[in-house]
């Protein structure tokens, strides 16, 4: 039981750190360059995504064995996209002012090629349970590096954490100026490239290592 | 063989069907059609080989069938059962951003939407003043006008952006502005729609010195490194979505040179 336990935490921690789908496996990049100007926007899209993917996993792994392998890729996404769909609807209902915060994010999490990603990859060999772990430590793991980015891109580029000015009076008097750069998408683009660097040269981390052991 | 025949026949005519789906099928309907020709044992052979490929797509047809009927009643369900509820949501919001234009309601106010309905049908009278729709912000219980709201259609740059700005009584002093609807990139252009830029047009004019209409345009950068005489009439850009401000700028031209001949009335004291 509890080496059942520890390997449904394994899945889970795998996708936050060791395969991280942005650091690792280079999935959803495009959005991780576009909500990252703010953290606020950031972490609502790690959390909608993480849900997403969870449950994306969850269902489809339900299905694995009656789904026609032919039409796979088509029963994953219409699956994603209903689930999607039917989130931004709830969400326009009962929590009106989060889903206007929202607004696009919603929509481009069905193309967001981690959700999809996961489906193929994991949960169509495998059980329903650590399919679910598995979206949802993909999409942690996801929402981690985008906090990360979007913490060092509205720390530079807009002087600010979480939307509260950090930046001191006497150091812009000092002649301190916000980095442009930061804002723009280009800037996510350094970010997030010395990122994966930098997690790729930390021990035990790198997948040169992994394949050579 | 007439128990075969009509195997191939059915064979046929669901391929047929297929065929649109898989060009693969067609090639394995010939392959059944000239193995009819050999002997018993391999035609049977054939056939079954064919039968069970054809029952795989037929099944992955009626999975898709069934996944697509399940999937489409679920979203309409959704659609059709929360519409109302999302509807008056659009509504109330659309009330509150009303209010907010007018400074009535502090723009992070968080209340509940009855208070709001009530707030809004206290302080506010919908009127048409020469063919143009206004919302008039009365105060309670006085006939006397403190601001009219005009709402605001303008271009962006992925879409519309819809939104209210209000007017002082002076018909020359904006009082607010904000945006209920847009789709400009959140983080760059939809920074229009939050409190910090809509604040930023409070107390700017929409005439010069002289009373000449020059409405109110989004600055390139910061307001406040331009000359003393066009501060008034420019607000803070935001960085990063210089088009987004100059569509937005251009649509409040519009929007405002259109209801001037309201504005001056209030301008002469007549409304």
């Amino acid at each position: 039981m509890t080496s059942a336990k520890s390997e449904l935490w394994q899945t889970f921690t795998k996708g936050i750190w060791k395969e991280n789908p942005v650091a690792y496996q280079v999935l959803g990049i495009c959005s991780a360059l576009a909500v990252t100007v703010q953290m606020h926007t950031a972490l609502v899209m790690g959390i909608a995504l993480t849900l997403i993917t969870g449950i994306s996993n969850l269902i489809i792994s339900i299905m694995r064995s009656k789904i026609p392998s032919t039409i796979r890729i088509i029963v994953e996404l219409t699956v994603i996209a209903s689930l999607v769909i039917v989130t931004d609807q709830i969400l326009k209902a009962f929590f009106y002012d989060i889903s206007k915060q929202l607004s696009v994010f919603v929509g481009l999490i069905i193309t967001n090629c981690i959700v999809l990603g996961r489906a193929e990859a994991f949960a169509l060999a495998n059980p329903p349970l650590p399919s679910l772990m598995d979206g949802l430590g993909n999409g942690a793991g996801y929402g981690l590096i985008l906090v990360i980015v979007a913490f060092i891109r509205e720390l530079l580029g807009s002087g600010k954490i979480i939307g509260i000015p950090v930046i001191p009076q006497w150091l812009t008097d000092a002649g301190y100026s916000n980095m442009g750069l930061m804002v723009l998408a280009p800037g996510a683009f350094f970010v997030i490239g010395l990122l994966v660097w930098l997690k790729n040269s930390l021990p035990g981390a790198s997948h040169e290592e992994k394949t050579g052991q | 063989m007439a128990d075969k025949k009509e195997t191939a026949d059915k064979t046929e005519l669901t391929d047929n069907r297929a065929t649109a789906l898989n060009g693969e099928v067609t090639v394995s309907t010939k392959a059944v059609n000239t193995e009819a020709d050999d002997t018993d044992a391999a035609n049977t052979k054939a056939a079954n080989k064919g039968q069970q490929a054809i029952e795989k797509r037929i099944y992955a047809l009626k999975f898709a069938a069934i996944l697509c009927l399940v999937c489409s009643i679920l979203l309409t369900g959704a659609s059709v059962g929360l519409k109302p509820l999302q509807l008056e949501n659009m509504e109330i919001d659309r009330q509150k951003n009303i209010l907010k234009a007018a400074a009535i309601l502090k723009s992070d106010a968080n209340m509940s939407k009855d208070k709001i309905k009530a707030i809004y049908q206290k302080n506010i009278e919908e009127v048409v003043e020469e063919k143009l729709s206004l919302y008039l912000y009365k105060k309670p219980g006085t006939s006397k006008i403190m601001a009219y709201i005009i709402p605001i259609e303008s271009r962006g740059l992925w879409g519309k952006i819809k939104g209210y700005l209000a007017v002082k009584n002076d018909g020359m002093t904006i009082a607010g502005f904000t945006v209920y609807s847009h789709s400009e990139t959140p983080g760059l252009g939809g920074e229009i729609e939050k409190n910090w830029f809509g604040n930023n047009f409070i107390g700017k004019k929409i005439i010069n010195d002289s009373g000449d209409f020059v409405s109110v345009t989004i600055a390139k950068g910061d307001s406040d490194d331009l000359p003393a005489e066009k501060k008034e009439h420019y607000v803070d850009g935001i960085s990063g979505a210089t088009l987004t401000g100059k569509y937005l700028s251009e649509g409040l031209r519009e929007n405002l040179e259109r209801y001037e001949t309201v504005s001056v009335k209030f301008r002469q004291n007549s409304f």
